[in-house]
C-alpha cells in the first residue's frame, strides 16, 4: 500500500524548514531518462540532457475539445494559419497574428522520440506519430519538452498549478509520484507543493506537539482532527505513527503529526493557519521572494506585491488555435498583451502595466525569479547593452506587472483583466494565499 | 463581552453542533419576553443572500423597451465583420476586446436602447424632482435610478432568466467572499424605533440552509470577517416606521461582489438602506451612487465576452450609456460625472452575528466601527 521503493532521500526536516526536497515513489524508467529536483514543481521526469517532460492533456473548451487524448499525438510541425473557435462568441477560420513568424507546435514542443529498438517498461510506452516516427508516453501521454527550459531542473514551459476550465489546453510537467501514503496529495502552489487530504483539504502541524506525542486532545481535537492511519500503516522516511491513545495511530510528516481543520470551509482553503500555534505543511517550498517584494493581505488573502506595496500581476495567455499556444512569454508575439495592456499602444501599457523594474545588478536567489532585459516597445527580450531596455522582474522567465489602477497596498483591482477572467489574455493577481477562489487563479 | 463569550464557546463546537443550536435558536427567535418585533438584548443581525440591481419590468417590455432590445457582442460582431475569415484576429477579436477593455466614452455606433416610461422602482436621492427622475409605481417622485435607465433594455439584466440576474444574484448566496451582512442595535422594536445602529460586515461562513440547500434559513450563525474584510465595516443610524428600517446615507460602501471567482466589489455613495423587517428577514433596496467605472469593471471582470454575449450586454456600448446617463459626483478636472444613480434590490435573513473575542479584536472592531 505504501511504496516501498524510494527516491532521492532528503535528510527528514520539520514542515516549514527551507530546502526540503520532496521525496518521490521511484518507478521504472526507459534507459537515458531520470528524475530531476525542481523548486516549484518537485521532482519531474527529464531526458538525458536533464530537460523536463511535459503532456498536454485533453482539456474541455466551450466548443470542444484541444490538448491529446491517451495514446494519440496531436502535435506536429504544420503551422496553424487560423483560429479553431474553440471559444465563443468569436468564430473560427479568423486569420492568426504573425503568420510569418509563427511558429509550428513542434517548434515549441519537440516530441520525445523513441528509439527503433525501444522497449515498453512500467507505464513507459513508445507511440506510432502519424510521421513515421515513434514517440514516448507516460501513463499513454505524449511526451515532450519544452524550448523555453534551459537548463535541467527548469519548468519554464507549463505548471501542474492549478488552472481554470477556461484557460488553455496547458502543458504540464510530468513526474514520478509523491512519496507519500494513500489518502494524501500534494499540490502545487506559489508558495509551495502543499500536503493536503485525497480530498484536497490542507493538513496541518500543531507547534506544541512533539515527535512522539500529540498535545491535541478533548475539544482541541474537534476542531482540528488527527488524521488517523491504518492499522497496517507503518512508518517509512519522513513518515511516522504515532499512537495517541490505544489503537488509534497518527501519521506524522517529518516528525510532526497531522490534522485537518473542521472550520476550513472548503477544500484548498488554508484558514486554520490562522490560529496560533497551527501552520500548513508543504513537501517543499517555494524560493523566496525577491528582497525587495513585499507581501500585503487583500479582501481575498494574501498577493504578492513589489517594495511599495503594489499588487504584483502576471500575464497569462494562450491563442484560440488547434494547438493552443502560449502567446504569455517574450519570444512569443505580443499582440494579445498588448491589446489588453494598452489597447496596442506600447506607451499606454508602459502607464496601465508598468513592469516591476529591478534594480541595477540584481540578483535572483532563485531560478523561479529572474531579472532579464525587455525592449519596452515590443515587450520582446533585449539585449543587455540595447539602449533604452528595461531590467524587470520575472517569473518562470516571464515579466511581471503592477496595475495603474491600484492606488494603495492591498488593492487587486487588476486582478482578472482581459480575456475569460484573465484565464487567456490577461492579467492575474499573484496569489500567495486565497481563501475564496480555491486556488484557481 | 456577551458576544465575546457566545464566540468563544461556538469556536469549541463543530458545525454540526452549530447548525443544531442555531436552528433551535431560530425556533426561539431572538425575542425578549415573547414579543419576536423586540430583539433580544436590542440587537437583531440579517445576511444578505439575494442582491441585484433593481429593474422596473412590464410582462412584454414594450412600456419600457419599445424598441426591443439592444444587441450584444455577438450580434455586434457579425455586423461589423461580416467576412471575419478574411481578417485577422487583430482586426476582429481583439480590436472588440480593446474597446472592451478600454471604454470610451465617444459616441455608440450602434443605436442603444435606453428604459422609457415614467417608471423605475429606487429612492429619491437627492431630495429633488426633476425631469430626468422617475416615479415609483407606488407614486413617490423624484426616483434616481439611472442604472435603471442604461440596463432595463438589455436581457441579461432582466429577470427572472437574464444571465446577469441569475449568476449574480446566486454568487451572493454561494461565495463566502459576497457575505455582506447587517446589524442593529439600540432597536426597542422593528415596528418603531426612531434611533438605532446600523453596521455593515462581512460574515466568514457558509449559510445555513435546508436540507435541500437551496433554501436559506434563519437562525444561522456568522462570524465577523475581521481578518481580510475589516476594511468594509460601517456603521450609521436609522429610523423603524411601521417596520420599514431607513438610514442615514454612508459615505462610500464596498459591496464585495464576486460572481466567478475574480473579486471584485460595487462601490456605492451616499449608500442608504430601505429594508421591511421581521424576525426572520429583511427585504427592500440599497440605493446610492455607483462609481460608473468600478460598475463597469465589476461587470467584464467576472463575464468574459463569452458571459455577456449569452445576455446580448455589449460591455462597449453600455459603458457609453453608463457615462453618458451619470449623474453625480462631476470629475473636478473634467467636469464629467463619475457616479450614477442606482438601487439594487437586497433580501436578508436573520443571523446571529459572532463578533471577535479578546480586548485587541473588540477595540480593532470598535475602531472600523467608528472609523467612517
Amino acid at each position: 500500500m505504501f511504496a516501498t521503493v524510494m527516491g532521492v532521500a532528503a535528510e527528514p526536516d520539520r514542515p516549514d524548514t527551507p530546502g526540503s526536497v520532496e521525496e518521490y515513489v521511484s518507478v521504472p524508467m526507459p534507459p537515458g531518462f531520470r528524475v530531476e529536483a525542481t523548486e516549484l514543481e518537485g521532482p519531474v521526469f527529464a531526458d538525458a540532457s536533464g530537460r523536463t517532460l511535459y503532456t498536454w492533456p485533453s482539456h474541455k473548451l466551450r466548443n470542444g475539445y484541444s490538448g491529446e487524448t491517451q495514446g494519440n499525438p496531436a502535435c506536429y510541425d504544420e503551422v496553424r494559419t487560423v483560429t479553431a473557435g474553440l471559444m465563443s462568441p468569436y468564430p473560427p477560420g479568423i486569420l492568426l497574428p504573425e503568420l510569418d513568424s509563427r511558429p509550428s507546435c513542434t517548434d515549441l514542443w519537440p516530441p520525445v522520440l523513441a528509439a527503433d529498438d525501444a522497449q515498453d517498461i512500467g507505464k513507459w510506452t513508445v507511440v506510432d506519430r502519424k510521421d513515421g516516427t515513434r514517440q514516448w508516453t507516460y501513463d499513454e501521454q505524449p511526451l515532450y519538452i519544452s524550448v523555453l527550459d534551459n537548463q535541467p531542473g527548469d519548468v519554464i514551459g507549463g505548471t501542474t498549478r492549478r488552472y481554470g476550465g477556461d484557460s488553455p489546453a496547458n502543458r504540464v510537467p510530468v513526474g514520478p509520484p509523491p512519496r507519500i501514503p494513500p489518502g494524501f496529495a500534494v499540490k502545487t502552489t506559489t508558495v509551495g507543493r502543499l500536503l493536503t487530504t485525497d480530498k484536497n483539504y490542507s493538513v496541518y502541524a500543531y507547534d506544541q506537539d512533539t515527535p512522539d506525542t500529540s498535545m491535541c486532545h478533548a475539544d482541541c481535537a474537534r476542531t482540528w482532527v488527527p488524521v488517523t492511519a491504518p492499522a497496517m500503516a507503518h512508518a517509512q522516511g519522513e513518515w511516522s505513527i504515532i499512537e495517541r491513545s490505544p489503537g488509534v495511530r497518527q501519521w506524522a510528516f517529518r516528525r510532526q503529526p497531522l490534522y485537518t481543520n473542521v472550520l476550513d470551509p472548503r477544500s484548498w482553503s488554508l484558514e486554520g493557519s490562522d490560529v496560533p500555534g497551527w501552520s500548513n505543511v508543504y513537501t517543499q517550498r517555494a524560493p523566496s521572494i525577491p528582497e525587495s517584494f513585499t507581501v500585503q493581505d487583500t479582501l481575498v488573502g494574501q498577493v504578492l506585491a513589489d517594495s511599495r506595496g503594489m499588487t504584483i500581476y502576471t500575464y497569462v495567455c494562450g491563442d484560440d488555435s488547434v494547438d493552443q499556444l502560449s502567446c504569455e512569454h517574450p519570444n512569443d508575439t505580443q499582440v494579445y498583451r498588448l491589446a489588453m495592456c494598452g489597447g496596442g499602444d506600447p506607451g499606454k501599457c508602459l502607464k496601465s502595466w508598468p513592469y516591476v523594474l529591478a534594480d541595477i545588478g540584481t540578483l535572483s536567489n532563485s531560478r523561479a525569479w529572474s531579472v532579464i532585459n525587455i525592449d519596452p516597445k515590443t515587450g520582446h527580450h533585449a539585449a543587455a547593452e540595447q539602449a533604452a531596455a528595461f531590467s524587470v522582474w520575472a517569473y518562470r522567465d516571464r515579466p511581471v506587472y503592477t496595475y495603474g489602477g491600484d492606488q494603495q497596498p492591498g488593492d487587486v483591482n487588476g486582478a482578472g483583466t482581459g480575456e475569460w477572467r484573465a484565464q487567456r489574455n490577461g492579467l492575474k493577481a499573484f496569489w500567495l494565499r486565497d481563501d475564496y477562489m480555491g486556488g484557481t487563479l | 463581552m456577551i458576544a465575546a463569550n457566545r464566540e468563544q464557546t461556538m469556536k469549541n463546537r463543530s458545525p454540526a453542533i452549530l447548525t443544531g443550536i442555531a436552528l433551535l435558536a431560530s425556533f426561539a427567535a431572538q425575542a425578549d419576553g415573547g414579543n419576536p418585533m423586540v430583539p433580544r438584548e436590542g440587537a437583531i443581525g440579517y445576511v444578505m443572500t439575494d442582491l441585484f440591481w433593481a429593474v422596473y419590468q412590464t410582462p412584454d417590455a414594450k412600456q419600457e423597451c419599445p424598441n426591443g432590445f439592444n444587441p450584444g457582442p455577438r450580434e455586434q460582431f457579425e455586423v461589423l465583420f461580416p467576412d471575419s475569415e478574411k481578417r485577422t484576429v487583430v482586426d476582429t477579436q481583439l480590436k472588440q476586446e480593446i474597446e472592451t477593455w478600454h471604454p470610451t466614452a465617444d459616441p455608440d455606433s450602434f443605436p442603444f436602447y435606453e428604459a422609457e416610461g415614467p417608471l423605475s422602482y429606487g429612492l429619491n436621492l437627492d431630495g429633488k424632482t426633476g425631469p430626468n427622475d422617475f416615479t415609483h409605481p407606488d407614486g413617490e417622485q423624484g426616483i434616481d435610478n439611472e442604472v435603471y435607465r442604461a440596463v432595463a433594455c438589455i436581457i441579461g439584466f432582466r429577470g427572472p432568466v437574464g444571465v446577469e440576474y441569475i449568476f449574480q444574484n446566486k454568487a451572493i448566496a454561494d461565495r463566502r467572499y459576497n457575505r455582506t451582512m447587517i446589524e442593529l442595535t439600540g432597536v426597542d422594536d422593528l415596528t418603531n424605533d426612531d434611533n438605532v445602529t446600523v453596521t455593515l460586515y462581512r460574515g466568514l461562513d457558509r449559510l445555513l440552509t435546508d436540507a435541500t440547500g437551496m433554501k436559506v434559513m434563519s437562525g444561522g450563525s456568522q462570524r465577523v470577517d475581521m481578518r481580510w474584510g475589516a476594511k468594509l465595516i460601517r456603521q450609521t443610524k436609522g429610523k423603524i416606521v411601521d417596520s420599514v428600517l431607513t438610514t442615514e446615507p454612508i459615505a462610500e460602501v464596498v459591496i464585495p461582489w464576486m460572481n466567478l471567482n475574480v473579486p471584485t466589489f460595487q462601490i456605492i455613495r451616499d449608500m442608504r438602506l430601505q429594508l421591511k423587517l421581521t424576525p426572520t428577514g429583511a427585504e427592500g433596496l440599497i440605493a446610492g451612487y455607483a462609481d460608473v467605472d468600478t460598475w463597469y469593471r465589476q461587470l467584464i471582470r467576472n463575464d468574459s465576452t463569452h458571459h455577456l454575449s449569452n445576455g446580448q450586454i455589449s460591455g462597449i456600448s453600455l459603458y457609453k450609456a453608463l457615462r453618458r446617463l451619470a449623474d453625480a459626483y462631476p470629475d473636478p478636472e473634467t467636469g464629467a460625472n463619475t457616479a450614477i444613480s442606482t438601487a439594487l434590490d437586497v433580501k436578508l435573513t436573520q443571523v446571529f452575528i459572532v463578533h471577535p473575542s479578546g480586548e485587541a479584536a473588540v477595540a480593532e472592531l470598535i475602531a472600523h466601527q467608528t472609523a467612517d
